[in-house]
């Protein structure tokens, strides 16, 4: 344990020594954070406000605690699995300047540097994620705060959730890659196409049929759901108390996947929460048996 | 002595290339060992396999009594090596590499803060602990590489080119560390070099050349059989040098002559007592044995 214990300490100590890696994974939320709201949130806006019934009003400050969750679920959703991604490039690159070579040649067991990669890949993400976690808040403290306790808790567990499967995933997919290009190469294609397929970008519900049936297999779009709901609940209340009929603001949360599908079937928050468990569990299963079962030598 | 090492019909192939071909050979306890070989001979993929880094395609590897198909992890114990080039964390101080790597050998806590005082006290280390091993120099961070390779008081230290790079000083350094561990805890040394002066130091040599053994034996035993003797005569003519029939060259105050043993350097010398007055006699170099076996030269790490 102890021999765990050292290592994962090993590892969480040189993601945050490399102050390129560190920074980079802190600062890209907050960077999404700045471009969502000045490139997307008018769009929000209008979006919302075009959708509301004829003739009723809302607040403009809902509406801003709407944006708003929205803008912080979208980063949240994509931030947890890459920044796990960045986070768990330490073993790529430990592989890529022979560092590996230097620990395989011990006795020690290859499931223990595997978790202790896992768990400091987990530990790293989720101090970066908790602390983009906070400026959110901050910033919907400052746009329009419509959280209630029990939504902040939930976010607070939904960022855990989504990190454990983030870094699962990231786990698995770093464990074929050996080289600093490989690492760029799919760092690139996470940060590019993550947002979109998981549905932090776009809403899902603004894909074509085909598309939504393929992503409704994802686990990261029930993880953006999460969020969402999450994020914008207090708000939607807020409207319905205002005076927009529930079926209105149902509408409303069918648009921006807070209600999400598996085919015609709405999954509830439940069954979203059973998907990821599942997930994490499955990757996690896979990472441990490709780390047993792999050629160490060839 | 007992054989600590002992390598039998070693082969292993990458694709068509075949690195390890049919390779045999032993390592008495406590003994240093040259492995001597040109870049690709096949020195670093036995080393792989000894160490559990690279699969055999065939043979048998025995180290200390334990069988590497069946006790690879015992035979882990066994081992520290020091790598080509340091494999340890840059970015990380002396002692955070140091206890993650003694970690690796389940040595925690007081085992590891007491192994760490005597590896600083043997090279000179405390100084170091605090500093970040990527601002280290060279002959520095190679101490820290032989340190981590000792942390777990290996039988056999494996050293791959280890002095490759340094300035003289910090070579004799690490070469008296190095004695200073086979006096004091019978270690054996498995060696690789490019230095053929380092290699002349070894109590047995192998040198491989395409995967095979070219040649072993003590490197007096190689000088005999691959080398002749050099006979350095001062004050002699010319001509009468060149009377003896043998190949010699002239250096600046004297005359080198080749001759095939030192047998034949002693009869020259007792037929021609009132020419060899003053004179020198010396056996060919490392250089020389390596150069015959296989027809290449190594000087100071390139292939020549």
């Amino acid at each position: 344990m102890k021999t765990t214990l050292t290592l994962i300490k090993r590892n969480i100590r040189l993601f945050f020594k490399d102050k390129g890696m560190f920074f980079t994974s802190l600062i890209t939320p907050v960077i999404l954070l700045v471009l969502y709201a000045t490139f997307l949130g008018n769009v929000y806006e209008d979006s919302f406000v075009s959708s509301l019934p004829k003739g009723i009003e809302v607040g403009r400050d809902v509406i801003d605690g709407l944006v708003g969750g929205q803008l912080v679920s979208s980063i949240l959703a994509v931030s947890c699995v890459t920044v796990a991604f960045c986070s768990n490039f330490l073993m790529v690159q430990d592989k890529a300047n022979g560092t590996v070579k230097d620990l395989r040649i011990s006795p020690v067991k290859s499931h223990i540097l595997s978790v202790s990669y896992y768990v400091a890949t987990l530990v790293s993400t989720l101090i970066i994620c908790y602390s983009a976690l906070a400026i959110c808040f901050l910033y919907l403290g400052i746009t329009g705060w419509y959280l209630s306790t029990a939504d902040v808790a939930l976010l607070v567990l939904d960022v855990l959730l989504l990190t454990l499967f983030g870094t699962a995933l990231s786990s698995v997919v770093s464990f074929f890659l050996s080289t600093q290009g490989q690492i760029s190469a799919v760092g690139s294609i996470v940060s590019a196409g993550y947002g979109f397929i998981c549905g932090a970008y776009m809403p899902i519900s603004s894909f074509g049929e085909g598309l939504q049936a393929v992503v409704s297999f994802l686990p990261g779009t029930y993880a953006t759901s999460l969020f969402r709901t999450h994020a914008t609940r207090g708000a939607f209340e807020q409207m319905v108390a205002d005076g927009i009929p529930r079926a209105a603001a149902e509408g409303m949360k069918d648009m921006i996947d807070c209600n999400i599908y598996f085919f015609d079937s709405s999954v509830s928050e439940w069954a979203m929460y059973l998907i990821l468990g599942v997930s994490v569990a499955v990757l996690l299963v896979a990472y441990i048996l490709m780390n047993k079962f792999k050629r160490g030598t060839k | 002595m007992k054989n600590i090492i002992e390598i039998e019909m070693l082969d292993k192939s990458f694709g068509n290339v075949h690195a390890v071909d049919n390779l045999s050979f032993c390592v008495k306890e406590g003994e240093l060992f040259a492995f001597l070989g040109v870049n690709g001979a096949g020195k670093s993929t036995t080393i792989n396999i000894m160490c559990s880094q690279l699969s055999k395609d065939k043979g048998r590897v025995v180290i200390d009594g334990c069988d590497l198909d069946k006790e690879a992890d015992a035979i882990k114990e066994k081992l520290g090596v020091v790598f080509q080039s340091s494999v340890l964390d840059a970015p990380l101080s002396v002692y955070e590499n140091l206890e993650s790597r003694a970690a690796l050998y389940g040595i925690v806590g007081a085992d590891f803060r007491a192994r760490l005082e005597e590896l600083c006290d043997l090279l000179d280390l405390k100084e170091l602990l605090k500093r970040t091993v990527g601002k280290l120099s060279g002959g520095q961070r190679r101490r820290i590489d032989i340190a981590r390779a000792l942390l777990h008081k290996p039988k056999i230290l494996v050293l791959d080119e280890p002095t490759t790079g340094l300035d003289p000083q910090t070579r004799k350094t690490i070469w008296n560390v190095i004695s200073t561990l086979r006096r004091n805890e019978n270690m054996t040394v498995f060696l690789t070099t490019h230095y053929m002066e380092e290699a002349a130091e070894a109590d047995y040599v192998v040198i491989i050349d395409s995967g095979k053994t070219a040649a072993c034996g003590t490197p007096l035993e190689l000088k005999n059989k691959y080398t002749g003797d050099f006979i350095t005569i001062y004050g002699a003519d010319e001509d009468d040098v060149k009377n003896l029939g043998y190949e010699y060259e002239k250096i600046r105050d004297a005359y080198r002559i080749s001759v095939p043993s030192t047998k034949v350097a002693t009869e020259l010398i007792t037929a021609r007592p009132e020419m060899f007055v003053d004179y020198e006699i010396t056996k060919g170099k490392m250089d020389d044995v390596f150069l015959s076996v296989t027809g290449k030269s190594l000087v100071g790490g390139s292939e020549k």
